[in-house]
């Protein structure tokens, strides 16, 4: 059964469609990565699945049970980190996790939780109007966590948290995940995504412009790596004719060269060196930058696979 | 069960706030104080003292009741904790609910504490009393309460805590304020409209004198001190009548707040 079922969801205020015929499966056990530019419909669809807004065409449903009909019964199996949520500034850090349990109906120790996220004693004990967005956000995960949820939702839940942070984020999200939660969680940094996400979906303007895993998208893509050769001298010939290797260029003492796959590279290096002798040898991937561009920007290159064939909406 | 943790969380934020401790002490002023001020300066009977106090604490509690009341769910909504309370298993129901129940808590609590300090002043002044001062604190207990409900209800309805503050005090100087007035106003648009003669008095023109919660609790102190009959021939002399006006002004408000933030995008 699918964690995460979206089915033709479309979400107008007004004239705008925040969100518009996005289908989207999240396979349950899975880490899914929801990348998007703000403004691009990812806290709408968020808010559809936690019932804070009503579609106005299509359906959600999440462990199978739909989002409004079912919410009770589904919000007692789910861990969400909202956006934009709030903390009681007159309850301690320790009171909210307890609330939490009890309306979850769940037997965690607070402290246990609290512990994981990384809130010390003496902070969980302070009114949470006392917190800096960092301690805020360490309550709030502690407070999804509660009742060993078996779906997380974490709506950029990196805000405001420093690198250290973000990495015991992470941490968890794996823990959380080999425990056997589905893990589902919005982003527009892109490394975020990139370093725990099983499959990323992108969404732009409202709908899904590509599904995928960071791999896939990544050679679909067809961004290639950038190999950059310091020689001792450069060759009278640029070495271009070699295939997949393109955008072949010769300056100050470095060859480059944009190669398509990873034979390329050794092709590429090879036929270098029958000319002259290599001195450093750097390699750039194409950045998820790049990538992320590319799919959500008009003017993406012309040269480049077209994004929407690379699309592998699951249904 | 949901509604019952999210009212006593209310409560417990309610009690760390200072909230609870300035309503209780306006509450007992507004009651207890009044009285004994009005004892000790005159030599009126028990039962007008009474009185006198009585026609100010609906003036005044209604005022610290819509106040308690009409951040309820707005003041959740804007800090955003309605959101973590909302991704949690409680239902928009149970939060509307428990916060009703937190606050009407609140109120009662302090409405009580008044009603006590009152009961005591008036039996250490005037030495005696006691017999009224059950109507006294039940009716203004359930006026209160209806209060408590149109701030809950206005509050679930109005999307910013500045419109719920403003609709607040609206209701408060309607019905209130400048009832006479609509009063009047609608006598004399039915008198124009030839509904009624001038100076007749039909029983819905009754019902309208009645129709606020402060309005109501008055008839209900005053038919129940008078020994009046709990279901007399005349409607608006009888106890029940202005009872359950009180209940249904709990009732509806609460209702069309719950029908306006159940569709409400909480966003």
């Amino acid at each position: 059964m699918a964690a995460i079922e979206i089915r033709d969801l479309t979400k107008q205020f007004g004239d705008v469609n925040a969100v518009d015929g996005l289908d989207l499966t999240v396979e349950s056990g899975e880490v899914f990565g929801f990348l998007g530019p703000n403004g691009a419909g990812k806290s709408t669809t968020i808010n559809v699945l936690l019932d804070f807004v009503a579609p106005t065409t299509g359906s959600a449903s999440m462990l199978g049970l739909n989002v409004a009909d079912d919410r009770e019964e589904l919000h007692r199996r789910i861990g969400v980190v909202p956006e934009n949520y709030g903390l009681y500034d007159r309850l301690s850090g320790r009171r909210h996790v307890e609330l939490a349990v009890d309306l979850k109906d769940a037997s965690d120790d607070p402290d246990a939780l609290l512990d994981r996220v990384g809130l010390s004693p003496a902070d969980r004990d302070r009114p949470a109007g006392e917190y800096s967005t960092g301690m805020s956000q360490r309550l709030a995960l502690a407070v999804a966590l509660v009742g060993s949820p078996e779906l997380l939702i974490l709506d950029e839940p990196t805000g405001g948290l420093d690198p250290n942070g973000a990495r015991e984020l992470r941490e968890i999200i794996v823990a959380e995940n080999e425990r056997g939660a589905t893990v589902f969680f919005s982003s527009h940094i892109l490394e975020q995504v990139e370093a725990v996400a099983d499959r990323v979906g992108i969404l732009q303007d409202g709908r899904l412009v590509a599904v995928d895993s960071i791999e896939h998208l990544r050679r679909d893509l067809d961004g290639g790596a950038r190999v950059s050769l310091h020689v001792d001298r450069e060759p009278d010939r640029a070495p271009s004719d070699l295939p997949n290797v393109r955008d072949v260029a010769v300056a100050d003492g470095v060859v480059e060269g944009t190669c398509l796959e990873p034979g390329a590279k050794l092709a590429f290096i090879d036929r270098v060196r029958e000319a002259a002798t290599v001195t450093d040898v750097r390699i750039e991937e194409s950045s998820l930058e790049d990538m992320f561009a590319s799919y959500t920007s008009e003017g993406a290159d012309a040269n480049r696979a077209e994004p929407a064939s690379s699309v592998e909406v699951q249904s | 069960m949901s509604v019952r943790t999210v009212a006593r969380k209310d409560l417990a934020d309610a009690g760390r706030s200072k909230s609870l401790w300035a309503v209780t002490l306006l509450v007992l002023f507004t009651t207890a104080g009044i009285t004994a001020l009005v004892g000790m300066a005159s030599d009126q009977p028990t039962g007008e003292v009474f009185q006198l106090a009585f026609q100010l604490a609906v003036l005044t509690l209604p005022i610290v009741a819509l106040v308690i009341a009409k951040g309820a769910i707005t003041g959740e909504r804007e800090s955003g904790s309605l959101r973590m309370l909302l991704s949690l298993p409680p239902s928009r129901y149970d939060v509307l609910l428990g916060k009703f129940l937190g606050r009407t808590a609140l109120m009662l609590v302090a409405t009580l504490v008044g009603g006590v300090a009152t009961g005591l002043v008036v039996v250490t002044t005037l030495g005696g009393g006691l017999d009224l001062l059950v109507p006294f604190v039940a009716s203004l207990g359930l006026m209160t309460v209806a209060f408590v409900a149109v701030g809950v209800g206005i509050s679930a309805a109005s999307a910013s805590d500045g419109r719920a503050t403003a609709f607040a005090v609206g209701a408060y100087m309607t019905f209130v304020a400048l009832w006479n007035l609509v009063q009047a106003g609608v006598q004399g648009a039915a008198v124009e409209l030839g509904l009624i003669e001038a100076g007749s008095q039909p029983a819905w023109l009754e019902f309208v004198a009645m129709f606020p919660p402060n309005r109501a609790a008055v008839a209900v102190y005053q038919s129940t001190v008078a020994g009046g009959q709990v279901f007399a021939a005349d409607p608006f002399a009888s106890v029940w009548f202005p009872v359950a006006l009180l209940l249904a002004w709990i009732v509806v408000p609460v209702g069309f707040g719950y029908l306006r933030l159940r569709d409400a995008d909480i966003a």
